[in-house]
């Protein structure tokens, strides 16, 4: 129980000093732009489709679903309001960011894990390259960057999807439909889901880096890294949203 | 300079100048009743290819590692170049390192890049002040000194593991070092790649005038390359000498690695 | 690296538009609550708010034209409530213009619809004071309901008593319709009528056979004639009064009357004998019952 709990403590500690090195290197130069560039287009562009296919049916099928309970209190003109204010202050968030778990977190952990495993990360150390900067620092700033981004575009592609939902029962056009969304919106519905999404897209890249980068010597631990850091970026995905939404509501 | 000087500094301060390399009673363990190194001492001369043999799991490769501080020793001192590594910090380490070649079992070329950029990665690091034809100049140079000058946009995966042995070489070579430490680097080659690496490492050492270590338990390759060779056994070092010295060597253990 | 401008532009393809999509809702978003483009504050003062909150719509003649931007509680029976507005709803609101608070749909926000003034007033300036009415309260709507259902309660209890006296009263009306005394008075009556039209038979015989001055009246055959087409006058008087009667039962107003006289004379019966058991009660069952769901209300 005392080594089980040790080696719990032990663990935070060194994801501690794993992130407090994030901080620590991404304001020194030299810094890694191209990288950068290169991990925010795998990151990012790669993941849209993916993420535009799981938004679109998440507006789809929330419209369909929530159209006969609105139905039965006659409240069917709320739909478009009520469809875009669940994507964008909730679903769009949540599932975008658990979907980039899926890829991105277990990409990254699998990606350095192997580096890891094969000796590149030493290999990048005796050349005196810093590989914390050089793989971490970027695919931790890009994962941050990309993620909110790409929970913009599953809210947009989300929210068509919303508008084709609502079509298939009833006519409403496009303009009307989207100046029904925008009534209904307010800036504390999209800003504190705004900012969930930076922390989301920070967890899912640091926790990715740090399974990959401490990954123990050997091939099965690639696939252990990888796995790890999918269930635990998940995980942290939920008490993040938790959290942030305990505190939005503090400001409500 | 003129010759004659370096001759008399040579000759003046002949064992002082000549060692680059003195680990003096290094311990390293990984955990508790898991001492993998426990006191070794050597040395290294300028332009020497040092041979370390022992069986799997003896410390050799945490050895070498210790030497570039991959690895963090327990206790002892690592001397390179005259400065003890073990108390540098990262800026001061790093400088230590670039003089260094370290060559890794499985040349640990980058995956997600081609040859090219394995090669010009280290490079334009370090040495930023070289325009572009420099740098491609110096990829063609390290790649035409392992002989694989046409595989320079393939990526790592499409190359064989002789190949990639060798890439991974190249690229060790193009920052010039000093001292260049292999690791098992005839580990999964057939017989035949294993002696054309042995004699390129061979013809490297003698083209750049390289001092280097080189890890193994293959007896052609330590044969061919070894100018003297040390036999590293629990954790400590118990046989020193040449080749032909060991191979007649009264122990009986020592021996069993020659047949 | 050779594929470099392949991805870059795809990269910044993605954050851009990213980034114009998030931009583009925000600038909507904040139109929506006038943080942009050029507006007024109005201030004006309620007894009560009923719910209004900041953020809520203004609205006036039927458009949204601002929003709710703070709400201050003044003292004990003052709260100050200060609007944003569009500049260019400014010229429409004149100064005699009024605020009251409404709701959109039974469930909706709050709003607070502006009451134009008088065409003539010059417009309203910034930050000026309007004047407020009365919201129309939930509760003052419950309460007007509540006064009608109450009234509704008396009014059948009424109703519900004078049944009862019509069953077991003294008067004229309820005698008519409930004792058996007075219709036995009326067989009585009758029968008399019968006597005394007997008696006037054996008359009208004499009349016919007698040469008095009075039967000859009688019976001579001109009067005779005369009074004949008289009779037959009377006749068709009657048979057209019977008709009337007729119609007047198949009358929907007057039906219940008869019907009602048919079932009395079946309830009395039942009646008397209820009575008979719970006579220390003075009220009778019927109105306890009636005054019970008045109660209720």
């Amino acid at each position: 129980m005392v080594i089980y709990l040790k080696s719990i403590f032990n663990d935070a500690g060194n994801v501690t000093l794993f992130t407090a090195r994030f901080f620590k290197e991404v304001l020194k130069p030299p810094f890694e732009i191209k990288e950068f560039i290169r991990q925010c287009y795998t990151i990012g562009y790669k993941s849209l489709p993916l993420v535009g296919i799981t938004g679109f049916i998440m507006g789809l099928v929330l419209t369909l679903q929530s159209r006969p309970t609105l139905a039965e209190f006659g409240a069917e003109s709320w739909l478009p309001g009520m469809v875009a204010l669940s994507l964008i202050r909730e679903i769009a968030p949540v599932i975008t960011a658990l979907i980039c778990a899926g890829k991105i977190s277990s990409g990254i952990g699998a990606e350095l894990g192997s580096m890891k495993v094969t000796e590149q990360i030493d290999a990048m150390e005796v050349s005196a390259i810093n590989p914390y900067k050089y793989l971490v620092v970027t695919r931790i700033l890009a994962t941050t960057l990309m993620v909110p981004l790409l929970v913009i575009f599953a809210d947009g592609i989300g929210i068509l999807g919303g508008y084709i939902g609502i079509n298939i029962h009833s006519d409403v056009n496009l303009v009307r439909y989207f100046s029904q969304v925008l009534a209904s919106l307010d800036f504390i519905d999209i800003l504190p889901a705004t900012i969930k999404t930076f922390f989301f897209g920070f967890f899912i890249g640091m926790i990715g880096c740090y399974k990959g980068f401490t990954a123990a010597n050997g091939t099965e631990s690639v696939g252990k890294a990888a796995n790890s850091a999918v269930v635990a970026a998940s995980l942290i995905i939920f008490i993040i949203d938790m959290l942030a939404v305990q505190i939005t509501d503090l400001f409500m | 300079m003129i010759p004659e000087e370096i001759n008399t500094v040579e000759q003046l301060t002949d064992k002082k100048e000549n060692t680059v390399i003195s680990i003096g009673n290094l311990h390293k363990s990984f955990g508790k009743n898991n001492d993998v190194l426990k006191g070794v001492e050597l040395t290294v001369k300028k332009g020497e290819n040092l041979v370390v043999l022992g069986k799997s799991g003896s410390g050799k490769s945490v050895l070498i590692k210790c030497l570039v501080r991959l690895v963090e020793a327990d206790q002892g001192e690592i001397k390179v170049f005259d400065t003890d590594i073990t108390t540098l910090d990262n800026n001061a380490l790093n400088a230590v390192r670039l003089r260094i070649g370290f060559l890794f079992q499985n040349a640990a070329l980058y995956d997600s890049m081609t040859v090219r950029q394995n090669l010009e990665f280290p490079l334009k690091r370090h040495s930023k002040e070289l325009n572009p034809t420099e740098v491609e100049e110096a990829i063609i140079e390290a790649l035409d000194s392992v002989g694989l000058a046409d595989a320079i946009d393939k990526m790592p995966s499409e190359l064989s593991g002789g190949m990639r042995k060798r890439i991974g070489l190249a690229r060790t070579l193009i920052l010039k070092p000093e001292i260049i430490l292999y690791d098992e680097p005839t580990t999964g080659l057939d017989t035949i790649t294993s002696r054309e690496i042995s004699e390129l490492i061979l013809a490297i050492q003698k083209k750049n005038k390289t001092t280097s270590i080189i890890i193994t338990h293959d007896m052609a390759c330590a044969k061919l390359t070894g100018d003297r060779l040390v036999i590293l056994k629990e954790g400590l070092i118990v046989a020193e000498g040449t080749y032909e010295e060991l191979e007649k060597s009264g122990d009986e253990w020592v021996r069993s690695f020659f047949n | 690296m050779k594929n470099e401008s392949g991805f870059t532009w795809k990269l910044g393809m993605f954050v851009v538009i990213g980034l114009a999509l998030f931009v583009v809702t925000i600038y909507f978003v904040g139109k929506q609550q006038n943080l942009f483009g050029s507006t007024f504050q109005l201030q004006t003062k309620f007894k009560t708010v009923s719910g209004l909150e900041v953020g809520n719509n203004v609205r006036f003649s039927g458009i949204n034209v601002g929003t709710v931007k703070d709400i201050e509680l003044v003292n004990d029976t003052a709260v100050l409530v200060t609007l944003v507005i569009k500049k260019d709803v400014q010229r429409f609101i004149k100064s005699d213009a009024a605020a009251s608070i409404g709701s959109d749909g039974l469930m909706g926000d709050k709003v607070l619809t502006l009451i134009p003034g008088t065409f003539s007033k010059p417009p309203v300036k910034d930050n000026d004071q309007i004047a407020s009415r009365k919201a129309v309260e939930m509760e003052d709507v419950m309460s007007s309901v509540k006064t009608t259902v109450d009234n509704a309660g008396i009014i059948s209890a009424q109703l519900a008593e004078f049944s009862y006296k019509m069953n077991n009263g003294n008067g004229a009306l309820s005698k008519l319709v409930t004792d058996e005394q007075f219709s036995s008075s009326l067989k009585s009556t009758l029968t008399n009528l019968q006597t005394s039209s007997n008696e006037f038979a054996k008359f009208t015989t004499k009349m016919n056979d007698g040469k008095g001055a009075l039967s000859k009246l009688v019976s001579d055959e001109k009067f005779g004639k005369t009074l004949d087409s008289t009779m037959a006058n009377l006749q068709s008087g009657t048979k057209g009064l019977s008709e009337n009667m007729e119609a007047a039962q198949h009358n929907f107003l007057l039906k219940g009357y008869f019907k009602k006289k048919k079932k009395a004379e079946a309830k009395k019966q039942a009646e008397i004998k209820k009575q008979a058991e719970s006579k220390r009660k003075n009220t009778p069952p019927v109105i306890d019952s009636v005054k019970l769901t008045t109660k209720g209300e």
